[in-house]
């Protein structure tokens, strides 16, 4: 009796690559891309040279749809053989997150250069980290595949509620409409960015296993 | 000796319908409590704008459909997903019920509930609006169609969720669906803004009343056929919807602008004839006239037995007519508050200045003009500027001017001053600067 053995050529894969790749973090790029796309033509169409006002939809809107995506991500599809690794999780939680609303800001900011008193550059930064936060407060709070929607309701109902919302403290809640260099905006955007990001290197999206 | 007890009987309580976790667990309810905060907290911070008024009621409430559509479109693509994400699918398929059964058991919960979360906040407003109100009748005829939308996006929604595969579809069909739909509300073409469901008129018309109707069956007409054309064991049943959907949105295309008309309401006024001018207030805010006519009393008051003066302050829709001031405008959230005026004083202030010949052209408003329009506010209703003694002169001598002119026409006799308004207001009436008297 003969035993054949094949020999079979095994390609070691690192750490970081086996993570990315089980978090779909090519396929969150692609999308920040796609998001980062729409939003350069719809600002396009806009016609905000004269009137950086009527930027506030895309400043509004395309960090939330980034977040989004970046909270889609944060999805783990095997959380309790996660929860037996000896290596702390923090800092890959933190790395990714970071590095991913890091990527959305710099997509984005194509889309509305100039004005950075009203709607350019620093109002997207601010909404893209405060959008994130609330996202990723939402993965732990409720499972990173429902994790846009209380951004979705928070964002949207503020951009149809402040359109005459004034005074210090619409400053703070209605910071995603707020102009760049809005204080009380930067830093409900800020907390709530930070909040996020360390509920989620602690603790990690919340384990959804099969549920629907 | 053994205790014998009798072997209890089982309980005979009505067994819960297998459906009915469907309607009352899981993610159904959690949709329309999601469309009830999304749509109620903005409508609260908006209050002052829209209580105490019917039609700014229910146009807030048609207007938040642009957040509370793409939320139930998302909503129902989220449901969509769901045998996908619990792996329960080849499960369902085992059963002996067909698919659009199968389809409808779990779309019709998020369908529903969104719809009802929606009515709730429509409710929750009109009953809030309804203490304040000063005249009217409440506009209910947007909300048929607005709730038929609602379920009809739940509906294509679960279809969409049910098709694509991805974690991303419900929070894209969101955002793509807000920015769709603001598009197609703020800067489409006609065609677009009569098809799109958070239309309302641009000039606060009323819709014809087949509209919500013709709606309904657009957005309802949509979603059914998708639902069909996905699941139904005939699919070309599918068009039989599909038809209907057609056919009102062509109807609501040709129509375009004309399915708005004006409020036939807003043309009517009711006025306190008692006095000279007349103050007059729109029929949609009759139960203001009181407050208006006391808020212009002091001005009534001193212009007793003054000549040339308009016939009336009018409050109806559209221009003031040759021989009519208009009212300053009553506008909730800003000049009125849940059925207050907010500031009387700045109230009497405009309808004074509503006097001065508006819309004479420049070269009729030259700087004593300027000066006496100024005296003549000072005497009648003074803002709270000119009530503290501050005066909008150019320098100490033009201020000191301004005061002295103040103070003649506030000390002169009673004919005296009567003779000399009836005079200014000849002369503003005219347009004439010249004519205006000296002071």
């Amino acid at each position: 009796m003969t035993t054949t053995h094949v020999a079979r050529a095994v390609t070691t894969t690192r750490g970081p690559l086996l993570y990315a790749r089980s978090r779909a973090l090519p396929l969150t790029v692609a999308a920040l891309a796609g998001t980062a796309a729409f939003a350069v033509w719809a600002a396009g169409r806009l016609d905000a040279y004269l009137d950086p006002d009527r930027r506030v939809p895309i400043v509004a809107l395309a960090p939330l749809l980034a977040s989004a995506v970046i909270g889609a991500s944060l999805y783990s599809a095997s959380d309790e053989l996660d929860r037996t690794a000896v290596r702390p999780w923090w800092p890959r939680r933190l790395a990714q997150l970071a590095a991913l609303t890091a990527l959305a800001a710099l997509l984005l900011t194509p889309a509305v250069l100039g004005h950075p008193e009203t709607f350019g550059p620093p109002a997207v930064l601010r909404n893209t980290l405060g959008c994130t936060g609330l996202t990723a407060t939402a993965a732990v709070l409720l499972g990173a595949r429902l994790s846009w929607l209380p951004a979705f309701g928070y964002v949207t109902a503020v951009y149809l509620g402040s359109t005459t919302a004034h005074g210090r403290a619409a400053t703070v809640w209605a910071w995603p409409t707020q102009p760049g260099a809005q204080p009380g905006a930067w830093a409900a955007a800020l907390t709530a960015f930070v909040v996020g990001a360390t509920l989620y290197a602690v603790r990690g999206a919340r384990p959804e296993g099969s549920r629907g | 000796m053994a205790l014998v007890t009798e072997p209890k009987a089982p309980a005979r309580g009505r067994v819960p319908h297998p459906l009915r976790a469907e309607w009352v667990r899981g993610f159904a309810p959690w949709s329309g409590v999601a469309v009830l905060l999304t749509l109620g907290i903005p409508v609260s911070a908006k209050a002052d704008q829209w209580q105490g008024g019917w039609a700014e009621t229910a146009d807030l409430v048609h207007t938040g459909m642009l957040i509370t559509l793409p939320l139930a479109v998302a909503a129902g693509c989220w449901q969509g997903g769901r045998e996908r994400r619990r792996g329960t699918g080849d499960l369902w398929a085992t059963t002996v019920r067909p698919p659009l059964t199968r389809l409808l058991v779990a779309a019709l919960p998020v369908a529903v509930w969104v719809a009802v979360g929606y009515l709730l906040v429509a409710a929750g407003a009109l009953l809030a609006t309804w203490p304040y109100t000063q005249g009217d009748r409440p506009h209910l005829v947007l909300l048929p169609g607005d709730t038929a939308a609602m379920a009809a996006g739940a509906l294509a929604g679960h279809v969409a969720g049910r098709v694509a595969p991805t974690r991303l579809m419900a929070p894209l069909l969101a955002v793509a669906g807000y920015v769709g739909l603001g598009l197609m509300t703020a800067d489409g073409s006609e065609t677009g803004r009569a098809l799109s469901p958070t239309t309302s008129s641009l000039n606060g018309g009323l819709p014809v009343w087949w509209q919500p109707w013709a709606m309904a069956a657009w957005t309802g007409g949509l979603a059914v056929a998708a639902a069909l054309a996905y699941a139904a064991r005939r699919r070309v049943t599918a068009l039989l919807p599909l038809a209907a959907a057609l056919s009102a949105g062509a109807l609501l295309a040709q129509t375009g602008d004309g399915l708005w008309h004006t409020d036939p309401l807003g043309r009517r006024q009711v006025c306190d004839t008692s006095v000279t001018p007349a103050v007059c207030v729109n029929a949609r805010y009759a139960g203001m006239l009181p407050q208006v006519s006391d808020a212009l009393s002091g001005v009534t008051g001193k212009l007793r037995g003054v000549r040339n003066l308009p016939v009336r302050w009018a409050g109806h829709d559209g221009e003031p007519r040759a021989d009519e001031a208009a009212l300053p405008g009553i506008t909730l959230g800003w000049s009125v508050v849940r059925g207050r005026l907010a500031d009387p004083q700045q109230f009497a202030w405009e309808a004074v200045a509503a006097l001065e010949g508006y819309d004479c052209p420049d070269s009729a408003r030259t700087t004593r003009v300027m000066w006496a329009d100024d005296a003549v506010e000072s005497y009648l209703a003074p803002n709270s500027l000119q009530k503290s003694g501050k005066v909008p002169g150019d320098g100490p001598a033009e201020e000191r001017k301004l005061l002295a002119a103040r103070a003649r026409l506030a000390g002169m006799d009673e004919h005296e001053r009567r003779e000399w308004l009836s005079a200014y207001f000849a002369a503003r009436a005219a347009c004439d600067a010249k004519g205006v008297p000296a002071l």
